[in-house]
């Protein structure tokens, strides 16, 4: 009788307060464990932080919904004329592709096709020897300044690759350097600024500007960084019109990308991205207070990432001291150098985070 | 057949996550319920436990109040005090009526158990659904009786 009577208990629900006491009790222990767990922070990357702008997201939605069942503009004019009209060339000299790493792929592939050096601003963004590399030339790293390029520059070399502001340390190269450079080196010889972050540099310095007065000058920009557009994969080449008529992909780039990159081109994407740039300049700011005093710093720049280093350990030590604190950042073997890190700044909180975690 | 309750084609997309009232049943410990014939009997059970439910509930409106007044006409003709059968036949009609109450609910109880035991997602109790049913069926019950029977006026009037 009593298993008869226990088999149908075990169908009663529990009351209401029952209930509701054993939630409570559940969400303490989830808080309790919550506020004891550590959340890894990765600062390797140099993506924006946040979404993009709503603007542009609905662009690119709005693109997406319309007619995904047709070819995008493989010419993306309205585009290309309006990246055109903001750096004072024609359209034929402005070519989309696939992101800005895609283009300097497609860049060093045309112009090392027969072998060749190439000078390497160094350090420059990480991947751009590995390019060389892969078309058939050779890397040969300089320091990026108008006196070194020129004494290395050969009978070999074909092209001179610079990354302005630099990844990872954020120096820009100024409009005069550049000027130089392309003037002292041979006519036959291009010279290719990877600009991705361009509009974190000083305004009226970008190289996209000298465009039309510097015949061997290749411009490359990108919309990853300053308009948050990684996943749309956007990218333009300015320079001789029929260089970069070479270098973009067949087909065109995507109707959301196209879209996306045209708000970002927009008046107002300019002031969003001007915006991220004095976001990212204060970012650096707030770091460098934070480790005033202390043996570590952090070069200035604008950029949103910063290259630190220490007088008192060396730059694995220092990742070491930051993954031990569940802080991630690129180390500068990466670029051959072993007395610095390259951290992302992404907002307050993560900056706080990092300052406490390399103080700590 | 079990029928998601938060599909949102049902709620028109209203509710995103679940609605209101919809959560799982929270058990102690998860019942296992036993083999198809076991739970055969369990569907058979319940269905005669609301039958008999029905019937005690039906009670309080006929033949308790019924049974009640007889009590107090016996009452008043042995003790002679027409105010003392009134008041035997109210109050126990009264606590008559709480007794039902308490033995439905009970019964409702172990209904919802053997409903579940069964293999429904059985939540709520049948007792509200039978009550107002019993009510509707004795109200109805005692207007035939009173127009189309009895007839508004006394029996030993003359008509």
């Amino acid at each position: 009788m009593r298993r008869f009577r226990d088999y149908y208990r075990r169908f009663e629900e529990m009351p209401p307060e029952e209930v509701s006491r054993e939630l409570r009790a559940r969400r303490d222990e989830e808080r309790r464990r919550a506020l004891s767990r550590v959340d890894p922070l990765d600062l390797s990357g140099t993506a924006w932080h946040e979404p993009p702008h709503p603007d542009a997201v609905n662009a690119a939605t709005f693109a997406l919904r319309r007619a995904l069942n047709v070819y995008p503009d493989a010419s993306a004019a309205p585009l290309r004329a309006a990246l055109a009209e903001r750096h004072g060339i024609a359209p034929e000299r402005v070519a989309l592709g696939h992101g800005a790493g895609e283009l300097l792929r497609a860049a060093c592939a045309l112009l090392l096709r027969g072998g060749g050096d190439a000078l390497v601003g160094w350090p420059g963004w990480q991947p751009l020897p590995e390019l060389v590399e892969a078309a058939g030339g050779r890397a040969l790293p300089v320091a990026p300044a108008p006196v070194e390029i020129l004494a290395r520059a050969s009978a070999r070399t074909r092209v001179v690759l610079l990354t302005s502001p630099s990844d990872p340390t954020g120096a820009a190269l100024s409009r005069r350097a550049l000027r130089d450079v392309c003037a002292g080196v041979r006519e036959d010889i291009t010279v290719v600024v990877d600009e991705a972050l361009g509009e974190f540099g000083a305004a009226g310095e970008d190289a996209a500007g000298l465009v039309a007065e510097l015949p061997n000058l290749l411009v490359v920009r990108s919309f990853s960084k300053a308009h948050a557009m990684a996943g749309l994969r956007a990218g333009a080449a300015i320079g001789p019109a029929e260089l970069v008529a070479r270098l973009a992909p067949s087909g065109g780039i995507g109707a959301p990308a196209q879209a996306a990159a045209l708000w970002a081109a927009s008046e107002r994407g300019g002031e969003i991205a001007a915006r991220r740039r004095a976001a990212a300049a204060a970012a650096h700011e707030r770091l460098a207070a934070a480790l005033a005093g202390s043996p570590l710093s952090a070069l200035p720049a604008t950029v949103p990432f910063a290259w630190i280093s220490s007088d008192a350990e060396d730059g694995p030590a220092i990742a070491a001291r930051l993954a031990s604190a569940q802080v991630f950042v690129a180390p500068g073997r990466l670029w051959g150098d072993e007395r610095h890190v390259r951290a992302a700044l992404r907002g307050p909180a993560a900056i706080d985070r990092l300052a406490a975690a390399l103080l700590g | 057949m079990a029928v998601p309750r938060n599909d949102p084609t049902d709620t028109g997309g209203l509710f995103i996550g679940r609605r209101p009232g919809t959560g799982p049943i929270h058990y102690r410990t998860p019942p296992e319920r036993a083999g198809k014939r076991r739970r055969r009997a369990d569907a058979l059970l319940a269905v005669a436990l609301l039958v008999a439910e029905a019937l005690v509930v039906l009670s309080a409106f006929g033949p308790q109040p019924l049974g009640w007044l007889w009590v107090g006409s016996q009452v008043d003709y042995r003790s002679g005090s027409v105010f003392l059968g009134i008041t035997v036949a109210f109050a126990g009609h009264v606590a008559s009526v709480i007794v039902t109450l308490i033995v439905a609910t009970r019964l409702d109880h172990v209904w919802r158990l053997l409903r579940r035991a069964a293999g429904h997602d059985q939540r709520e109790g049948a007792l509200g659904r039978i009550f107002m049913v019993a009510a509707i069926v004795a109200a109805i019950a005692f207007t035939v009786w009173l127009v189309l029977i009895e007839g508004p006026a006394p029996s030993v009037a003359p008509r």
